[in-house]
């Protein structure tokens, strides 16, 4: 008995997933720094740790200025 | 100077999920009647120039962080600790360096230091399962899910069974921007030893991820 048409398109879309997948679990990589890159690409930082950071920051005094920054900010005086 | 927008990180891992279950979001105590930060809105930075540097460079800080430690939470903690004490002694940094290079020499230092403690040699890991879950759940495809997971676990186990030394010179090679010179004033060493240490962390890599399948 031949399958009804419905279930035969579920085995194809079944099949077509495992193809995909073998495709992409196979995928080689020509260095290893190419493997970290493609690693690193999917480890981002999560987004609650901006907010951290910026509250975290928020919370501190004004870090000082260097001599050569206060001196390299200055304006020079009108004329 | 003029400063562009700042946005908050890209919604490629949604850690948030991870994160929400395990450690709290924020330190910092929330205004009265402000409540916690949502994950997807901007962080309010009260200096742009240090919310550019944060956007700019806490990706690979990050990565660094992560898989030297091995650990994600640690990794967002030490994330963390970093940039804010690049941001209290911003003050020191006068630019003989870039910043990158400035931000990777803070952070290198500090997971050093607690990868020395004994609590780090002590404590258990809890970079178990859910957590690898949680860090593909915003990936679309479930294949892609299953390829990303074993990449990053394969990598970390890797990365994990190599000498430091090794292991912080691959993680440092792979970001585009640094030179063979920084790199080896950052490991301190001349740049030729850096070259010989990376041919050899390479042949290493590759034999144990062999193993690791």
């Amino acid at each position: 008995m031949e399958p009804k048409p419905s279930k035969l398109r579920h085995e194809q879309k079944q099949e077509t997933i495992g193809q995909t997948g073998a495709q992409e679990t196979a995928r080689a990589f020509s260095s290893v720094e190419e493997m970290l890159r493609e690693d690193a690409a999917t480890n981002g930082p999560p987004p609650a740790l901006a907010h951290r950071v910026a509250d975290s920051i928020a919370s501190e005094p004004k870090p000082a200025r260097s001599w050569w920054q206060r001196i390299f900010s200055r304006r020079p005086a009108n004329p | 100077m003029t400063t562009k927008p700042v946005h908050s990180e890209s919604s490629l891992v949604s850690d948030g999920t991870r994160r929400a279950k395990s450690v709290p979001v924020s330190r910092a105590t929330p205004a009265p009647g402000e409540g916690p930060p949502a994950a997807g809105g901007r962080p309010k930075w009260t200096s742009l120039e240090f919310g550019e540097i944060y956007e700019e460079h806490s990706r690979p800080i990050y990565y660094l962080a992560l898989r030297f430690l091995g650990d994600p939470t640690q990794a967002e903690d030490a994330t963390h600790d970093v940039f804010l004490k690049a941001y209290r002694k911003l003050g020191e940094f006068r630019g003989d360096s870039a910043m990158r290079t400035w931000l990777y020499r803070i952070t290198i230092n500090h997971c050093k230091n607690l990868l020395q403690t004994w609590h780090q040699r002590n404590m258990v890991s809890n970079a178990d399962d859910a957590i690898w879950e949680g860090a593909v759940a915003s990936t679309e495809n479930p294949l892609r899910v299953l390829e990303v997971k074993e990449l990053g676990q394969r990598i970390q186990k890797t990365l994990a069974a190599l000498p430091e030394e090794y292991r912080l010179l691959l993680l440092l090679v792979a970001d585009e921007r640094l030179s063979y010179d920084e790199m080896a004033a950052l490991t301190e060493q001349s740049a030729d030893a850096v070259r010989g240490k990376l041919h050899r962390a390479r042949k290493a890599f590759i034999a144990r991820f062999h193993k690791s399948a």
